[in-house]
């Protein structure tokens, strides 16, 4: 039983070394020579315009979880769909069960303007 | 095919009113959402009710993944009792603070639906689920003037330490499934009887308690709560303090006198000096605080250590002793925040030196504060002192020194608690009008002290309910 968790305990040890090793073998052998290229957001990237701290509109968000939650229905709906000779009435009423609260989530967001581009 | 599903009627019920609450909140116009609040109370109320008729309803559920059980029902009470007080008093609030907004009623409905969900748990991920109900839904409650920024601040601060404390859970949580290979909880008793604890095994009872000590704001883990408590909108912080508290014993208590209670030897030890350490704490930094929130967060702290006292004996007694403590803990606790909150809409401030003549000002919200924060401090005849003395009572014999810190953290306790007291007695009022209560915030006040006051004259009715749940849980 210990040996099983010995074996477990090397694969940490192993991984912490092999790690820390990479990190600390670059930060000694590598030279340290600072160019205006080096410093700038995105080193091998296209040069950024204007200040990178933009806000972006948070309707983006909104549509984001909006879609999630349609997304999280089809997962469950899915298995529901393909057992659903199998489970019979009861599964059916708590599949309907789980819709409702997933409508009145939308009913809600769309109330509250989530749908609106503002 | 189809579960058994009368034992699970006030989850349901709960479940329901939380959406139902929504609805409302959709249908009825804003501006004449006021009965909301009036309905929330009272179906909480109603689902109290509900809990109380299957009192004797006894099982389990679904394979044992969720139990049913006195000890289960007594917390469910405790946890809709302080919401119902809790929407009580912040009906005014929501009205004036946050806007009248339906949804935080709604919320509220599901943080205790989270916690009644924890508290009858018997299985690592049925627990993980109510806990994340409870704290998504808290995280919100947190941050509801969202116009201000120390609300948002506490709220961020609030995901961070949730979402850190919750992976130092489940990361001790995973350690002790890989060690028994199940994760019901009466299933992981057994298993741990029979074998000698692994080295392994108590890094991950490390783990479950540090990552439940954030939950409860033991000491060391305890500085998020003071900053939370006072971003928070009061109500919440009220809430916060009795509420999650509670849930995260609840939760606490069945993993480690169910699940753990064979290596009990291996951790008694560990929570006796955790509770030291945060009886110490919590009323030490206490003294100096001049924010009535942040004193209360401080003693809420310490309150937190000495309910961990049961834990220690891991006896019928002790557990009994820290249901009984979570009770009054309750009351007294949604009484001294009903006062802060009703005196912020009045006047604007938390400062405890604002508090001067409030005794003249408005003599019930004074008392009750006073019989609070006495209570607190254990002073007989009030209820902390019965509930302190179950407390102590079971870790004489063998933790001699830990009553010793409990007894003289009470004493200086006492200081601090009684110096309000002074402000709001002995002080002359800068603005001596008076400050009117309207009538949930009576009613909320009222109900707080007389409890408070009843439970510490005449603790024999509760003292037996608590002692049958706490039998009840050691019988499987």
């Amino acid at each position: 039983m210990l040996s099983d968790w010995g074996a477990v305990f090397l694969f940490f040890v192993a991984a912490v070394i092999f790690s820390a090793g990479g990190v600390v073998t670059g930060f000694v052998l590598a030279p340290r020579r600072t160019t205006a290229q080096k410093v700038t957001t995105y080193e091998c990237g296209v040069d950024t315009i204007g200040p990178t701290w933009v806000q972006f509109r948070t309707s983006y968000f909104l549509y984001a979880l909006l879609f999630l939650i349609f997304d999280v229905e089809t997962i469950y709906l899915y298995p529901w769909a393909v057992k659903f000779q199998s489970l019979g009435l009861f599964a059916f009423i708590e599949m309907i069960i789980f819709l409702f609260i997933l409508i009145i989530g939308l009913w809600y967001a769309w109330k509250e303007g989530a749908l609106e581009w503002m | 095919m189809i579960p058994d599903l009368s034992l699970i009627v006030p989850e349901l019920a709960m479940a329901v009113l939380g959406l139902m609450v929504l609805i409302f909140g959709l249908i009825i116009p804003r501006g004449s959402r006021h009965g909301l609040g009036w309905f929330a109370a009272l179906a909480l109320l109603g689902v109290t009710g509900l809990v109380l008729a299957g009192w004797n309803n006894g099982g389990n559920l679904y394979g044992n993944l969720y139990v049913v059980d006195q000890f289960s029902q007594f917390f469910k009470i405790t946890f809709l009792l302080a919401a119902f007080l809790v929407v009580l008093g912040s009906m005014r609030y929501v009205d004036r603070h946050l806007g009248g907004q339906s949804e935080y009623y709604s919320i509220l409905i599901f943080a205790t639906l989270g916690m009644m969900v924890m508290s009858s748990a018997n299985d690592f991920m049925t627990m993980y689920l109510g806990l994340e109900l409870m704290t998504i839904s808290f995280i919100i409650l947190v941050c509801f003037r969202r116009l201000e920024a120390k609300s948002l601040e506490s709220g961020m601060k609030y995901v961070l330490l949730a979402g850190m404390s919750s992976a130092v859970l489940l990361y001790g949580l995973s350690l002790v499934y890989g060690i028994t290979g199940t994760v019901v909880i009466s299933e992981v008793g057994k298993i741990l009887a029979m074998r000698a604890p692994l080295p392994l095994l108590m890094l991950g009872v490390v783990m479950l308690v540090a990552g439940l000590g954030f939950k409860i704001s033991a000491v060391p883990f305890h500085m998020w709560s003071p900053d939370i408590y006072e971003g928070a909108p009061t109500p919440i912080t009220a809430f916060l303090a009795v509420g999650s508290k509670a849930a995260s014993f609840a939760i606490l208590i069945r993993i480690f006198v169910v699940g753990m209670f064979g290596i009990s030897l291996n951790w008694e030890l560990l929570l006796a000096i955790l509770a030291a350490v945060t009886i110490i704490v919590g009323n030490l930094v206490a003294i100096p605080q001049t924010n009535i929130k942040r004193l209360l967060a401080y003693s809420s702290i310490a309150q937190a250590g000495y309910i961990l006292v049961g834990l220690v004996t891991a006896s019928q007694d002790g557990v009994k002793g820290v249901l009984f403590y979570a009770f009054l803990y309750v009351f007294a606790t949604v009484g001294a925040f009903t006062v802060a909150s009703h005196f912020y809409n009045v006047t604007g401030s938390d400062e405890i030196k604002d508090y001067a003549g409030l005794a003249q000002r408005s003599p019930l919200m004074a008392a009750v504060m006073v019989v609070a924060m006495l209570s607190m401090a254990g002073i007989p005849p009030l209820a902390g002192f019965v509930g302190k003395f179950y407390l102590f009572m079971t870790i004489v014999e063998n933790y001699l020194w830990l009553a010793f810190i409990g007894l003289i953290m009470s004493m200086v306790s006492v200081y601090y608690y009684l110096r309000v007291a002074l402000v709001m007695y002995r002080n002359d009022p800068l603005d001596s009008t008076p400050i009117a209560v309207s009538a949930p915030v009576t009613v909320t006040l009222v109900v707080a002290m007389a409890v408070t006051l009843f439970l510490g004259i005449y603790p024999g009715p509760v003292a037996e309910v608590v002692n049958n749940a706490a039998h009840s849980f050691f019988m499987h």
